[in-house]
């Protein structure tokens, strides 16, 4: 019975592990690789907020910030559970790397502007940001998630960011009147 | 005659001395649930009358809240799992949202209660 236990607890971190690749293209990444784009991404967006908070004085823009920090938490959270559970490691990769280094670039552009400029600019990031990252999510990686709760947490966080991405352009829409 | 039929005769005399006026039985208040899931109410629009109860229970990762319109009610935050009920009163505000995601809107309609 215990070795049986064992042996389906290595088949599953067998099939969780990485083929130790260098994906380049974002179809060929493994689920450990893209729960870590993933957890990277929320965490983008929760940096993103964060100056948002620190530089608007627009309470619907302090709001939406809010929401943005709320809800990638919650899914950062049921993420971090899950991979314990799998008893995995998110892996570092091209895409994870290549989207720290575009915020960084953004948040250092962001970090310039005040008053109208910023909340112009951080709702028209924040709606172009979820577009890109649902349009992933959506058809890169869903498709190729191997793991079936991997995939409905996937699929849950995806709800989640079109609704972002249809208050995002709400809130486009609001400041830029 | 029995003394427990004498008894239950007795009971039906005084209770239909004391609610003359009643022409039925005063409705039980209800509790009613309001699922959130996939960034929805459901059901989005939903009958009760004063002294019922709803519950608002969220299934989604996300938190939500259900909040009055203009603030006048409000659950609070609803974290994924978590359940909060208000009790229907015959002034209070019918169009509510979710306070997080102003896009999810959803209304209560008081029926007159039939007391
Ligand atoms: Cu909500």
């Amino acid at each position: 019975m215990k070795q049986k236990l064992l042996l389906a607890a290595s088949m599953l971190a067998l099939a969780l592990q990485a083929t130790p690749s260098a994906a380049q293209s974002p179809a060929e990444l493994n689920d450990l690789q893209i729960a870590h784009v993933a957890y990277v991404a929320d965490n983008i967006d929760i940096r993103y907020a964060h100056l948002a908070l620190a530089i608007s004085s627009n309470p619907a823009i302090h709001e939406f910030a809010r929401t943005m920090i709320r809800d990638h938490t919650a899914v950062n959270e049921q993420a971090l559970a899950l991979l314990k559970k799998l008893n995995a490691q998110p892996q570092d990769n091209f895409l994870s790397k290549q989207l720290t280094v575009n915020s960084e670039k953004l948040i250092d552009e962001m970090s310039q502007l005040r008053g109208a400029a910023f909340d112009k600019r951080y709702a028209e990031n924040e709606l172009a940001y979820h577009k890109a990252v649902n349009d992933l999510v959506g058809n890169a990686f869903i498709p190729n998630i191997e793991n079936a709760e991997v995939k409905s947490l996937f699929e849950a966080g995806l709800k989640i960011f079109k609704a972002h991405e249809h208050h995002a352009e709400m809130m486009v829409k609001s400041v830029s009147k | 005659m029995s003394r427990r039929s004498f008894m239950k005769k007795t009971a039906a005399a005084i209770a239909a001395a004391a609610f003359p006026a009643l022409p039925f039985a005063i409705a039980q208040p209800r509790t009613h649930r309001v699922e959130i899931s996939g960034f929805k109410f459901t059901p989005d629009r939903l009958d009760v009358s004063v002294g019922d109860t709803v519950t608002w229970i969220n299934r989604d990762i996300a938190p939500h809240t259900a909040t009055a319109a203009e603030g006048g009610w409000d659950t609070g935050e609803l974290v994924k799992g978590a359940q909060a009920s208000i009790t229907v009163t015959a002034d209070m505000e019918t169009s509510y949202f979710c306070a997080f995601h102003p896009m999810m809107k959803a209304r209560l309609s008081i029926t007159a209660s039939d007391q």
